[in-house]
This record gives C-alpha cells, sequence and structure tokens, in this order.
C-alpha cells in the first residue's frame, strides 16, 4: 500500500475510474449479445452482462456507504405530477388507437403465443460483502461464480 | 450444444471483451493496492479475481469455435 502522502490517486477517484469502466463495459455486453449470431456466444455475453451489471452495483453501493458517491438530488413532485399527465394521456391515445385497428381487422386475431423471456440460468454471482454492509472486511472473497 | 460458426463481428466483440477485462484485472489489482479504503479495497482485490474468471472464460469461448470455424470464406 502507498504511503498515505504518495498515494497513487484518491480513493474515490480510482473507485470512480473502475466504476465508469464497468458501466462502459456493462452497454458493450449487452450490445455484443443483441448482435451474436451464435446462441451460445449469445447466453455468454448475457451472462456477463449479468455478472457484471451486478459487479457494477456491488462497487457502487460499497461507494455510497463511504461517502464517495454525490448521488442526483431528487426529482420534485411537481415534475413528476406532468409526466405522469402527459403519459398516462399517452397511454390512452395509444389504447384507443390499438383498438381501433385491432377492431377494423377483427376475423384474423391471431395467436401469437409470445413465451417467456428464455429462463437463462442466474448467474450464480455470489456479492463480495452479502449483507449490504461492509462489516466483515476480513471475509474471504467467495468465488463461487457461474463458470 | 448449439454451436454456430462465429461471425466477424463476434469474433470482435470476443476480443474487445478480453481487452476490458484485462484492462479491469489490472485496474482493479493496482487500484486495491493504492486504496486506503478498507471497504473498497476488499470489493476491489474480489472484482479483481472475477474480471480474471471473465477473461478465461471468453477465451475458452474463442477456443470452442476455433475448431468449428471454416477455413475458406463462405459464400
Amino acid at each position: 500500500m502507498y504511503p498515505q502522502n504518495q498515494q497513487f490517486m484518491p480513493d474515490e477517484d480510482l473507485a470512480y475510474t473502475v466504476l465508469s469502466d464497468l458501466k462502459r463495459v456493462t452497454r458493450e455486453y449487452a450490445t455484443a449479445a443483441t448482435e451474436s449470431v451464435c446462441p451460445t456466444v449469445r447466453q455468454h455475453f448475457t451472462q456477463l452482462l449479468n455478472t457484471t451489471l451486478i459487479m457494477q452495483g456491488e462497487l457502487y453501493n460499497a461507494m455510497s456507504q463511504q461517502n464517495m458517491y454525490n448521488t442526483a438530488s431528487p426529482a420534485l413532485r411537481q415534475e413528476i405530477d406532468k409526466q405522469l399527465k402527459e403519459y398516462q394521456q399517452t397511454q390512452q391515445k395509444t389504447n384507443q388507437f390499438v383498438q381501433q385497428r385491432r377492431s377494423a381487422s377483427q376475423p384474423s386475431q391471431q395467436q401469437w403465443g409470445y413465451q417467456q423471456a428464455p429462463p437463462w440460468p442466474i448467474p450464480n454471482y455470489v456479492p463480495q460483502s452479502a449483507g449490504h454492509q461492509g462489516q466483515h472486511p476480513n471475509t474471504q472473497p467467495s468465488t463461487g461464480y457461474f463458470m | 450444444m448449439n454451436m454456430k460458426p462465429i461471425s466477424a463481428k463476434e469474433l470482435e466483440y470476443l476480443a474487445d471483451s478480453m481487452s476490458n477485462e484485462d484492462l479491469l484485472i489490472k485496474q482493479c489489482t493496482a487500484g486495491a493496492m493504492s486504496c486506503t479504503n478498507s471497504q473498497i479495497q476488499q470489493v476491489l482485490l474480489h472484482q479483481a479475481q472475477v474480471h480474471q474468471q471473465h477473461y478465461q472464460s471468453l477465451l475458452n469461448c474463442l477456443q470452442q469455435h476455433q475448431s468449428i470455424a471454416p477455413t475458406q470464406p463462405q459464400g
């Protein structure tokens, strides 16, 4: 460990650098999964996406517990009211649109039988600090991942 | 197992992903060494190991597709 006065970077900057890379890598895995031809490759990227998301959350939680992350100020009630009203109207109009189009072509109602999203195996990720609290700094890092 | 030959794009994504994971292994390891906050240090040390596993799994994935890849350009 560096002595305090010759630290490579302040702790929060260091953690923030890793955090932003995790965010970037999450997006890249999502893009890679959507553009994969081979099903096993797609599944692979999907699993890596899930694990990376969990890791990003884990680091974010640690940083916010250490007051290293300024959370954005909460949205105002009146702003929420405004958006809610607007999008309730949009929903209503769209529902009307859907009903009109459907009733126009009533006879050819087709049964699509959508299935649920593919049940990918949930990555066997064991978060580093299971209880959300950094109470056990000496816990051995667990290595029970999906691979 | 349902395996198809990978496209050039997938190959690029696999390669880019290994570069990303490699960078994260180094960042987490070096970061943990210089970090003074023990909670952050533990998370970084732990995650460095996970990135190593990710790297290995990407490498394995590429190896599995090596054998089924055509050696001549297809149609």
